[in-house]
């Protein structure tokens, strides 16, 4: 292995996805362990995993079930203020609780000494199960009944089965599909729509929200901004949800069949043509028609001036990201900028994305954060002038960098425009990349 | 109730401790896991992996490798990177997935070791311990292999002067790095310090068989002191050469004390406090651990820790005066007892993932020995 394993764009697009490189699937090759894909092998690391995710209901409790490795890291990601991981209650399996399976009666024990001891009575239990339980095929719903009937409470059950990530209905689908399920049918609000897809709210500046109270929309909800459970309930009432993330499909087909809610899907993308078209789209679906030029020609002018002054950038584009890597790095180089490497985990529904790309840079370099080989990564110094990613910047050490991964999630023609600033900020000498050691 | 933590989080685990011991040896590590636990391991429990590149792999078991037992395939993928990477040994390290389908790690290692001729190692935790015992392990086996019994090269001539220090992790540290330790046994007149894991590695463990003394530092060193006083006659003593001074003075005026951490270092600083000046009088120290214990150091009114409930009694039911623990640890008292105990923060990075601050490690106490020429044949450590 002589260095870190890439492949030419160019080179990639003309392959059928069964051609690819072993070292492009994870399922072929061990997985390489850095801080470049730690949110590969633990999503709730930073961001979200499914124990942060779930407990988006607010006012719940979680008990996770599970031997001491699991819950570990619990304690360093607490959330920005710290109340996620105060939230968060641990039954410790020893292998004599795995092999006999007497934990599943303490489970409701534990449930209902969690309930005593609370000084404010939570609004539902969730209970975490993990690997463990994936393996011994433990009937959750069992036990969440038992502990509900024992309660009086909600028991509701997630699962952080990371056996389970690349199948048909991996931790993270679930979970979203879990956080909206305490829903109940409502009377529905003519002027009411969700946003999901997030455990965060959109950025507050986000056009979207305007738009939507100009076409009529006023009552607009998300989980993130629910805080308590009288307006968790109120997202029962919405006329409509607007899907954000494609993991939020099986929600809102739940909560079309289960609520009534239909919904629409959008996407999250950094090039202001495909803004508009979605925003148009959007409109021709609500049946009004969106006021965006303005957004429009200010996001554009602030992209063309962002070239203008950083004429021959080169980036690299990583994958913790919020951004799709691939669209993202499109965006830029439509824009005219220089995409020299992207760190990200391709699959074959980016074929399109990644033959667009070709055209414009065939030689841009796609490695694997997962692939050994990346132990070997060296940069080539003086090639990147800005990172965009955590993963990336940990690439490249002392190079700016923009992680891009904060709480508010960015979107629309608000999210580029906070992009861009935050590109500015950075090659203007704001705070670079940690880095690894090479 | 047993094994609720309600104000706690978990410990580090065994499959953290094995990591962490085998961390600076050069070899690839494989996690047998399905990525999680490998995101705990390296993202938590361990501070070198942010600015330190190291072979640590996880095996990214799938539901499909679990139900069709493919051991074949995750050994042919071990191989490939082993080979790749020109590694001189490689590790595989057991996680709770393996544990419940009854994986043969041992068997997992010796396909490894067959088909590449070089030492898999084969760690057999299963993510329900607690950090030290996957240490223990690690370390014991690295030992065993590259330092058997009756190799002559590891023991062709002692190197005078020379101290080996076993059961250092940043773990029980607190610590990214060891120098600060090695420094403290320089200071005892020692012309080399070798701290395996720490700052020695894999060559340091070959040649572990002519060091003049070795000194265990924590619980997870003891079964490897044994080893290598019976397979080399290398004498062993317990010892942690660095309490922190302010801790000594912090509980000035103390009569009741409590102290909680790994069972070597709450000796030690019990050990520091019982020679600091008293005006009081005659102190009570106690000392409490959730980990491993050498039997030798367990006094009458120590404490073994379970679980939250054990450490939630003793605080604050125990009338202390001052606690010297993990500020972590001070989740589980009640208000009232809270208010009339002096806390005192000895950081544990496998209770809290806290580092300890410069200062503490600049300025320490050395107590001496607690335990000198230790027996070969002495008790186990206990839980």
């Amino acid at each position: 292995m002589s260095g870190a394993f890439f492949v030419p764009v160019g080179q990639l697009a003309a392959l059928a996805p069964e051609n690819w490189p072993d070292a492009l699937f994870s399922s072929r090759h061990l997985i390489y362990s850095s801080p470049a894909t730690l949110a590969f092998n633990s999503p709730g690391a930073q961001g979200f995993g499914v124990k942060r995710a779930a407990l988006c209901i607010p006012g719940s409790v979680m008990l996770l079930f599970s031997p001491g490795c699991c819950g570990r890291n619990t304690s360093a990601v607490g959330g920005p203020d710290g109340t996620y991981g105060r939230r968060m209650r641990y039954l410790l399996l020893d292998e004599a609780d795995i092999v006999t399976g007497r934990y599943l009666n303490r489970i409701v024990e534990a449930v209902r000494e969690i309930c005593e001891s609370a000084d404010e009575r939570p609004s539902a239990v969730l209970l975490c199960s993990t690997c463990v339980d994936a393996l011994l095929g433990t009937d959750m719903e069992r036990v969440c009944r038992r502990a509900s009937a024992e309660t009086g409470l909600p028991v509701l059950s997630c699962t952080m089965y990371a056996l389970t990530r690349e199948g048909r209905l991996p931790p993270m689908v679930l979970v979203r599909r879990t956080i909206y399920s305490l829903l109940e049918k409502a009377e529905k609000q003519a002027d009411a729509m969700n946003i999901l897809g997030y455990f965060t709210p959109l950025r507050d500046d986000c056009e979207l929200y305007d738009l939507c109270r100009g076409a009529g929309i006023r009552r607009i909800r998300e989980i993130g901004r629910c805080r308590n459970m009288d307006e968790y309930r109120e997202m029962a009432r919405a006329n409509f949800n607007l899907v954000l993330h494609p993991e939020t499909r099986l929600a809102a087909s739940w909560m079309a069949e289960t609520l009534g809610i239909a919904s629409v899907e959008l996407t999250r993308t950094y090039q202001p043509e495909k803004i508009r078209a979605q925003y148009a789209m959007l409109g021709q679906v609500l049946g009004v028609r969106f006021e965006d030029s303005e957004h429009f020609e200010k996001a554009s002018e602030k992209l063309a001036a962002f070239v203008r002054r950083h004429r021959g950038l080169t980036i690299a584009v990583g994958e913790t990201a919020n951004a799709d890597s691939f669209e993202l790095s499109l965006a830029l180089l439509r824009a005219g900028l220089a995409v020299a490497e992207i760190f990200a985990t391709v699959d074959p529904a980016h074929a399109v994305t990644l033959k667009c790309i070709a055209e414009l840079s065939p030689d841009t370099r796609l490695y694997s954060n997962l692939s050994p080989s990346m132990l070997l990564y060296r940069q080539k110094e003086g090639e990147v002038g800005l990172a965009i990613g955590q993963d990336a910047g940990w690439y490249h050490p002392g190079c700016p960098c923009v992680p891009w991964n904060g709480e508010a999630q960015p979107f629309g023609y608000a999210g580029l425009c906070a992009l861009l600033d935050e590109m500015e900020r950075a090659l203007s000498g704001g705070a670079p990349c940690a880095g690894g050691e090479a | 109730m047993k094994g609720l933590l309600k104000r706690l989080t978990p410990f580090a685990t065994d499959q953290s401790g094995a990591v962490s011991a085998l961390y600076e040896m050069g070899g690839l590590i494989v996690i047998c896991d399905a990525g999680g636990c490998t995101g705990n391991i390296c993202g938590f429990d361990e501070p070198r992996w942010e600015h330190t590149r190291s072979a640590i792999f996880s095996a990214g078991l799938r539901d499909m490798d679990a139900i069709l037992g493919r051991d074949e395939l995750l050994v042919k993928k071990t191989v490939a990177v082993a080979r790749e990477l020109g590694v001189p040994f490689a590790a595989v390290v057991g996680t709770p997935v393996p544990a419940v389908i009854g994986t043969d790690i041992r068997a997992l290692a010796r396909m490894g070791e067959k088909r590449l001729g070089i030492p898999f190692l084969p760690v057999t935790t299963t993510g329900t311990g607690l950090y030290d015992a996957g240490a223990g392990m690690a370390l014991k086996t690295l030992f065993e292999r590259f330092c058997p019994v009756g190799d002559s090269s590891a023991a062709e001539e002692k190197e005078e002067g020379s101290v080996g220090v076993l059961g250092a992790t940043p773990l029980d540290l607190g610590r990214s790095e060891g120098g600060h330790l090695a420094a403290a046994f320089l200071r005892r007149g020692w012309k080399k310090a070798v701290c395996y894991g720490m700052g020695a590695g894999l060559g340091a463990v070959e040649k572990a068989g002519r060091v003049a003394r070795n000194v265990v530092i924590a619980p997870s060193g003891m079964e490897s002191a044994r080893y290598l006083l019976s397979a080399f006659g290398i004498p062993y003593s317990v010892a942690w050469p660095m309490v922190p001074r302010r801790i000594v003075e912090s509980c000035a005026g103390a009569r009741r004390v409590l102290v909680i951490h790994q069972h070597v270092c709450a000796c030690a600083v019990r050990r520091a406090l019982e020679g600091a000046p008293s005006p009081q009088g005659e102190r009570q120290i106690a000392v409490g651990s959730f980990f491993e214990r050498v039997p030798d150091l367990i006094r009458t009114g120590d404490f073994a820790f379970c679980d939250e409930d054990d450490l939630a009694k003793v605080l604050n039911g125990g009338h202390w005066d001052c606690i010297v623990a993990d500020a972590f640890l001070g989740r589980v008292m009640d208000g009232g007892a809270a208010g009339r105990v002096r806390w005192v923060d000895l950081p544990h990075f496998a209770v809290s993932g806290r580092l300890v601050e410069d200062g503490d490690c600049a300025d320490g106490i050395d107590p001496g020995d607690l335990l000198t020429d230790a027996p070969c044949g002495g008790r186990s450590c206990e839980r």
